[in-house]
């Protein structure tokens, strides 16, 4: 327990030393004092009250931290070999950014949970405007508000659960047992589980999503999409120990699936599509909770940190190289890096064997129930029918700095290979059959989908906070309809 | 009765906030907004941790049951988190304010369409 919040104390000490001075040896220092720390807690500790009884705030080293922690501080370490030009106090920001995230991955407290969800929120809107470029600023003002509104009905649904329970440690209101059993409890989770959602980025609720990690710097994008949007997706997953939120999560789940590949699949503009690919893989993580699959959620949040992150550290470089933002004026221009880096991610993001997406998906849909399966498939199709634009891209010309690109491709490559050989299941052939029907069926579709483009309507400031408002009061009585 | 007064008050301030919010195209409308529900937020929070006929949560103010101290310590932390959140939004208007020369959101989102640099 020492060791983890020494870990986050580092973190966050040498983010601000590195605001003063020396911005790139502290955050280096940050990071070799996280992986030592983590080194030292790496098998997890029980849940300790830091500040004792009766009002001290829990934490505990349980898979989940153990997953973020695994997943930020190789993030980190991508983002650092990434981003070496940058200067200033663009890596102490980064840093504080990843200790914010760490510590969230620790806290089994709603109030702590929610100090540490707007501070990663207001570090990340920083990061966002960091080039200064007027669609930025745009972009992070949205992230700003909407977050801000989701953590007002946060509070909120935290007084009521409070009031009612008298404790905000999650351990302790899942033993009380209580569930929904009275329409404040009711209310107040819905209240928790909305708030909570938007500061994920869960389509419908959480639109700030898509023009933030599209708007951002590169190695921002990559550390948006792979852990920050993550905290959110750890502090659900500790809620749903709490209270009985199976069918919310799976209703919010299908609806961030299939929404994202949506707004995805006929998107032309590289990074904006991506980001819509990071609300439609929300929903495995999201559906994967609600049926009680933790641990294949974790796997799912873990892979698709490393796969997603890669995704925008290359397309991010790319489309800097190029200066080009649309799929098809790419083609042929990027560098072997860039494009590697591409071909990876796609292949992981697909589910093909052996990468990090098979091992995640394979874990996901064992045991689960029929319909589930069903719902996964049509989330894989959808994923590769709008992944198969890339393809095209796949044609590199000439050399490119690495940078970071390699520390992902072999978290990738390392998280999927060692699932392969150490999971048996994953080996059956029945398995790899079904993961490449499933691809093969969405690079199929993609064709005639290509020929009959839908348009959606876009969705400016006031329409996403309308849809996070109605959002919020369908989550409230549907928590109300379950009790 | 004060206690319900107190949550029937930040109740309707954070609706009339979230109603500014989204109704209102001025930005710092908006933000204004922003800022009324949040007091309506924390007064919200404050409230239900109100005992009836309780004193102050400070200790050595005399006998009697005090108001639940918990939601009074979170509601500080809770007041600091939105002004630097406020603060920083506030940022964000005047960059786009210096560069746009408009606060108005629709012509800021109809401008969005352009190219991209």
């Amino acid at each position: 327990m020492a060791a983890a919040l020494s870990g986050v104390l580092a973190y966050l000490a040498f983010g601000l030393l590195g605001l003063i001075g020396r911005p790139r040896l502290f955050s280096l220092l940050a990071l070799a004092a996280g992986v030592a720390t983590f080194s030292l807690w790496a098998p997890g500790f029980p849940e300790v009250l830091v500040g004792g009884l009766p009002w001290g705030i829990a934490v505990a080293g349980d898979p989940w931290t153990l997953g973020m922690w695994a997943l930020g501080l190789t993030l980190h370490g991508a983002v650092l070999l990434h981003g070496r030009a940058r200067k200033e106090e663009f890596h102490p920001l980064i840093t504080l950014l990843i200790g914010t995230c760490l510590a969230g991955a620790l806290s089994r407290d709603l109030f702590n949970l929610f100090v540490l969800m707007d501070l990663s929120s207001l570090l990340a809107t920083i990061l966002v405007v960091w080039e200064r470029r007027e669609r930025a600023v745009w972009a992070a003002f949205r992230y700003l508000v909407l977050t801000e509104v989701g953590l007002i009905l946060y509070l909120m649904g935290l007084g009521l659960v409070y009031a009612r329970t008298g404790t905000l440690s999650i351990t302790a209101l899942a033993q009380l047992g209580l569930g929904f059993s009275e329409p404040i409890l009711a209310v107040g989770a819905g209240l928790l589980v909305a708030g909570t959602a938007v500061k994920t980025g869960v389509f419908l609720l959480g639109l700030w999503l898509p023009p933030a990690h599209d708007q951002a710097p590169t190695e921002v994008s990559a550390v948006l999409s792979g852990l920050v949007v993550k905290v959110g997706v750890v502090a659900l997953a500790r809620l749903s120990e709490a209270f009985p939120l199976g069918p919310i999560l799976v209703i919010l789940g299908a609806l961030t699936g299939f929404g994202g590949i949506a707004y995805a699949l006929w998107e032309k503009d590289i990074k904006i599509f991506l980001a819509h690919h990071t609300a439609s893989q929300l929903g495995y993580m999201l559906l994967g909770l609600g049926l009680g699959m933790e641990l294949g959620a974790l796997l799912y949040a873990v892979a698709h940190g490393f796969f997603k992150g890669l995704l925008f550290l290359a397309a991010g470089s790319g489309v800097v190289q190029t200066g080009k933002r649309e799929i098809k004026e790419l083609a042929g221009r990027l560098s072997w890096p860039v494009a590697v880096g591409l071909g990876v991610g796609t292949w992981a993001i697909a589910g093909l064997p052996p990468l990090a997406g098979f091992a995640a998906k394979g874990f996901l849909s064992q045991g689960a129930p029929f319909w589930a399966k069903a719902v996964f498939s049509g989330l894989g199709i959808g994923t590769a029918a709008s992944f198969s634009k890339l393809i095209p891209l796949l044609r590199p010309i000439g050399t490119g700095p690495v940078g970071g690109l390699a520390v992902l491709v072999a978290g990738v490559m390392g998280l999927g290979l060692g699932a392969f050989f150490f999971v048996p299941e994953l080996r059956e052939p029945r398995a790899v059959a079904e993961a490449a029907l499933v691809a093969g069926v969405g690079y199929a579709l993609h064709w005639p989908l290509r020929r009959w483009p839908l348009r959606f309507p876009e969705l400016g400031l006031d329409r996403s906070l309308v849809s996070l408002l109605f959002g919020t009061l369908g989550i409230v009585i549907l928590a109300l309809f379950l009790r | 009765m004060e206690g319900l007064a107190g949550l029937a008050l930040g109740i309707a301030l954070v609706g009339l906030g979230f109603w500014t919010l989204v109704v209102r195209r001025n930005l710092i409308w908006k933000l204004l907004g922003l800022d009324v529900a949040a007091g309506g937020s924390i007064l919200f929070l404050v409230a239900l941790g109100y005992r009836p006929g309780g004193r102050p949560a400070i200790v050595g103010l005399g006998p009697g049951p005090a108001v639940d101290p918990l939601p009074q310590a979170l509601v500080l932390t809770a007041i600091v988190i939105h002004f630097a959140t406020l603060a920083l939004a506030l940022v964000y208007v005047v960059l786009l304010t210096h560069r746009r020369h408009t606060q108005d959101v629709r012509r800021l989102e109809a401008e969005e369409r352009w190219p991209q640099p």
